[in-house]
């Protein structure tokens, strides 16, 4: 009966952190807006009257799909030799897989504009300018999407037994039968999980993919934000807010349903990751490195190229480009990022760990994990407002903010790892006379461990990124990097362009630096593990 | 393994000391909200702050519009005592929401360069406007567009990347020179014509003139951006080149005067420290040295003008509607164009 008390006592720290920053602000916004005359009802049918609105739901919804299902093509066989294939760089490439989360959205459109614009790599090289078309903000999605997929998938495939593995194949399957009958139904739960990520952060995306497709392929969530932050038209917006959520909603429910009966105990004999053999072997790798480089990596070189050739770090002149870094507003930034995200990923890392432990047995729980993805972020911003006006020049509120959007990443990732973890371990531990605390503290905390780690990498990259940045109100003295960057091109002329660039790879540096920190001693785990 | 649970515990309490640190303060506070364009050196902020023996709270509330939301949405208790950054494109609705309290000191009773209608104190202006990027039109041998009518013509289809009106200053500026110019019904025709040109929208003027600027990566050679920001270019280039590649233009009914103010904030506290700062916004330093921070020219007259600024010449002549137009149409102007423009 214990075990019954503790995930209750563990769930009301998210729950009492979700009701105070997330839900009573959006309460309250709705209710400011809410239509008092009776028409209410009314109000709540008039975005599928019209043509506009129901486009813009139907696209969203649309768009969401076909990124989620391109994201699983194209990251599968990336996680898969990630997951088993030992080659140079690989601990390089799984961390530059998360750059995007960092890199601010108009920094990261120059990149891939450099690649696909009018002026660009491709159509130096005869082919079409894809700059405001469909394609281009479906790339904008796989960019900032596809690390979540390849991270969640590379962990699951970590995860698979080694022994069944072997098994299949002496009993004489194929490599690719043993993949289909023995690896795809242990990791899918995995992949389901992140997709369902994907899913919900491109319904409700708001970056890159609109500066890059233009406004014609507008989301639901930028008609929101248009609403609210721009025109005030608080009842319209919350009608809006309310399909969002009942839509999306509707699919963090069904992940959930269905995540609890794909979820298998594995076992803890890993698969050890062996060098390419084979033609098979090297053809897909080069095909995998290949998706890497096209997808998440070639934007961010041509950014870091862009602050090459200006000359930026070439030239020693007082106008150099460089000489950013050392001025007194960049070490304030720096210092600022540093601190707000380390204090939001301390603060998503008890809060996703707590959510997770709690959520094992509970439906409920689980879909409430993606709340903070579902409520649209707008209406959160102004509703602590509204709510909490003497809040705002508070960074304690700030940094409450940066974890709301930042600790499902952590209580997804350790949801996921709770699920197929081995349970006689545990058994054996409590068998042994440990205590329940003493248990989770050597045996479960441990098991959790990589998929802590990731999950923590990506609510850094979160918290780092502009996704909150933007929304919330900010303070000159808390400038962060992304804040700087923005300043920079808010204006015109060459070098604040060039500055923008040298802070965004400075931004780069610090994440991959964060991020050798955070998965430092993860790297050598599964050896011995 | 066992202390890692007290040093995690260690880190979460200091990381809250962290960003704490920052709010602790024991002299009086002056809140002051503005839009994120906000830009007055930091020893003149210092200077304000002993003399007024006040400590600045500078809050940025995203784009001018945002801003002025914020403080309608929150005016039952003000989140700012004085703000700044409310131009005479968002007076009308500023005025209507009664946010503002009236100011009768020295810097409202003085003659402003440009006017703003009180209790808004004035404190620089600038002008929206066509620029263009010279190395394409030099390129293309094509001669420069002379009116907005010839801009609908087929020899400049596709060539005008524009602004939201409703995510952006600039954007909503230029639509209202446009009705100010052409009368409501002509002007949106006008807009019709151009989208069927292959005008470009973008969200924001960062998106606008980082992404589809033909300077800096996009296809389109002409952008409404300020008259002032070819100045801009000059001082913000590497090479130190003699004049700015790019130039603004002119055109009828396609330039619109923003003025931007400061006012009290109804509600706020610290008085005596808000007023002070009006004065301070007015005073010669500030109306020098904003100049090259923000781009915009001094509102207090007979302030010396920067340098660079002779390379952002004044346009002679501007537009926008009457005010009380703009107080009684102006968000159905903004939805109007979205059906014209974007649906």
């Amino acid at each position: 009966m214990r075990q019954g008390a503790a995930p209750l006592a563990l769930a009301g720290l998210p729950l009492a952190f979700l009701l105070v920053v997330l839900v009573a602000p959006a309460v309250r916004l709705v209710a400011e807006g809410w239509p008092t005359d009776g028409h209410s009802l009314q109000a709540l049918w008039a975005p599928w009257q019209d043509d506009y609105l129901r486009w813009r739901m139907v696209w969203s919804f649309l768009q969401a799909l076909l990124t989620c299902a391109a994201a699983l093509v194209l990251g599968l066989p990336l996680a898969w030799v990630l997951a088993r294939l030992e080659f140079r760089g690989r601990s390089l490439v799984l961390r530059a897989l998360m750059l995007p989360f960092v890199v601010p959205t108009l920094v990261a459109a120059l990149g891939v504009l450099t690649l696909m614009g009018p002026h660009g790599v491709l159509v130096q090289l005869g082919g079409p300018d894809l700059q405001g078309t469909a394609w281009l903000l479906l790339y904008g999605n796989l960019f900032f999407n596809l690390c979540v997929v390849v991270r969640a998938g590379t962990d699951a495939l970590e995860q698979v037994s080694a022994s069944r593995l072997a098994a299949a194949r002496t009993l004489g399957a194929s490599p690719w039968r043993a993949f289909w009958r023995v690896e795809w139904p242990a990791i899918a739960p995995w992949l389901m999980s992140a997709l369902c990520l994907v899913f919900l952060y491109c319904f409700a995306g708001f970056g890159l993919a609109l500066v890059l497709g233009g406004q014609r392929y507008a989301t639901v969530e930028v008609e929101i934000y248009t609403l609210v932050a721009h025109e005030l038209q608080l009842g319209q917006a919350g009608v809006l807010a309310l399909w969002m959520l009942m839509l999306t909603a509707l699919v963090a429910w069904g992940y959930a349903a269905i995540e609890r009966q794909l979820a298998t105990p594995g076992r803890a004999d890993r698969q050890p990751r062996q060098r390419p053999q084979g033609a098979g072997h090297w053809l897909l790798l080069v095909v995998a490195l290949g998706v890497f480089m096209l997808i998440c990596a070639l934007p961010l070189v041509a950014i870091a190229w862009k602050a090459i050739i200006s000359g930026a770090f070439l030239s020693s002149g007082e106008h150099a480009a460089w000489r950013v870094l050392l001025e007194e507003d960049t070490r304030m930034a720096l210092w600022n990022t540093l601190r707000f995200s380390f204090s939001a990923v301390v603060l998503a890392t008890v809060l996703g760990l707590a959510h997770a432990l709690a959520a094992r047995r509970s439906l409920a729980l689980r879909t409430l994990v993606f709340l903070p993805f579902l409520v649209s972020p707008v209406m959160v911003a102004f509703g602590l407002l509204l709510l909490y006006p003497s809040w705002t020049g508070n960074a304690l509120l700030l940094v409450c903010a940066y974890a709301l959007l930042a600790y499902p990443f952590v209580a997804k990732s350790v949801a996921s790892a709770l699920d197929s973890m081995p349970l006689y371990y545990l058994q054996a531990a409590r068998s042994l006379g440990a205590s329940p605390w003493r248990a989770f503290w050597r045996v479960t905390l441990p098991l959790l461990a990589p998929a802590l780690r990731r999950g923590v990498a990506f609510a850094a990259a979160t918290a780092v990124g502009e996704f909150a940045v933007s929304l919330f109100l900010s303070r000159p003295e808390w400038a962060t990097l992304t804040t700087l960057i923005y300043q920079h091109l808010g204006r015109p002329g060459a070098a604040n362009l060039d500055a923008a660039m040298v802070l965004a790879c400075l931004l780069m540096a610090l994440t991959m630096g964060t991020f050798a920190l955070i998965e430092w001693r993860g790297s050598r785990e599964p050896d011995h593990a | 393994m066992k202390h890692g649970i007290f040093s995690f515990l260690a880190a979460a309490i200091a990381s809250l000391g962290l960003v704490n640190a920052a709010s602790a303060a024991d002299t009086a506070e002056l809140r002051v909200l503005t839009h994120s364009s906000f830009a007055v050196p930091k020893p003149l902020l210092a200077q304000f702050e002993k003399e007024a023996g006040v400590k600045l709270r500078i809050t940025k509330a995203g784009d001018a519009g945002e801003m002025l939301n914020k403080l309608i949405l929150t005016r039952a208790k003000p989140i700012a005592d004085v703000v700044y950054g409310i131009d005479n494109a968002l007076a009308p609705k500023a005025l209507a929401a009664e946010v503002l309290d009236a100011y009768n000191g020295p810097a409202a009773t003085r003659t402003a360069v440009a006017p703003l209608p009180a209790p808004l104190v004035p404190v620089d202006y600038g002008y929206v406007t066509v620029n263009y990027d010279k190395a394409w039109f030099a390129k293309s041998g094509m001669a420069l567009p002379k009116s907005l009518e010839e801009l609908t013509q087929p020899a400049y289809a596709r060539l005008l990347v524009v602004q939201n009106p409703a995510t952006s200053s600039p954007g909503h500026a230029f639509l209202l020179a446009t009705v100010g110019a052409l009368g409501e019904e002509k002007a949106f025709d006008w807009w019709a014509r151009m989208r069927s040109g292959g005008l470009k929208v973008a969200k924001g003027w960062s998106e606008a003139y980082y992404t589809e600027f033909s300077r800096n990566g996009g296809k389109y050679p002409l952008v409404v951006s300020y008259a002032a920001s070819p100045a801009a270019e000059l001082f913000y280039a590497k090479d130190k080149p003699t004049e700015p590649p790019t130039g603004s233009l002119a055109l009828a009914g396609g330039v619109f005067r923003q003025v931007e103010g400061v006012a009290l904030v109804k509600g706020g506290s610290q008085r005596a420290a808000a007023q002070k700062f009006v004065e301070f916004m007015r005073s010669v330093p500030v109306q020098q040295q904003m100049q090259t921070e923000m781009w915009m020219y001094p509102a207090e007259a007979g302030v010396a003008r920067a340098d660079v600024m002779k390379f952002a010449p004044e346009p002679a002549a501007f537009d926008a509607p009457a005010e009380k137009d703009l107080a009684a149409r102006g968000a159905d102007w903004v939805a109007r164009w979205t059906r014209v423009v974007l649906k």
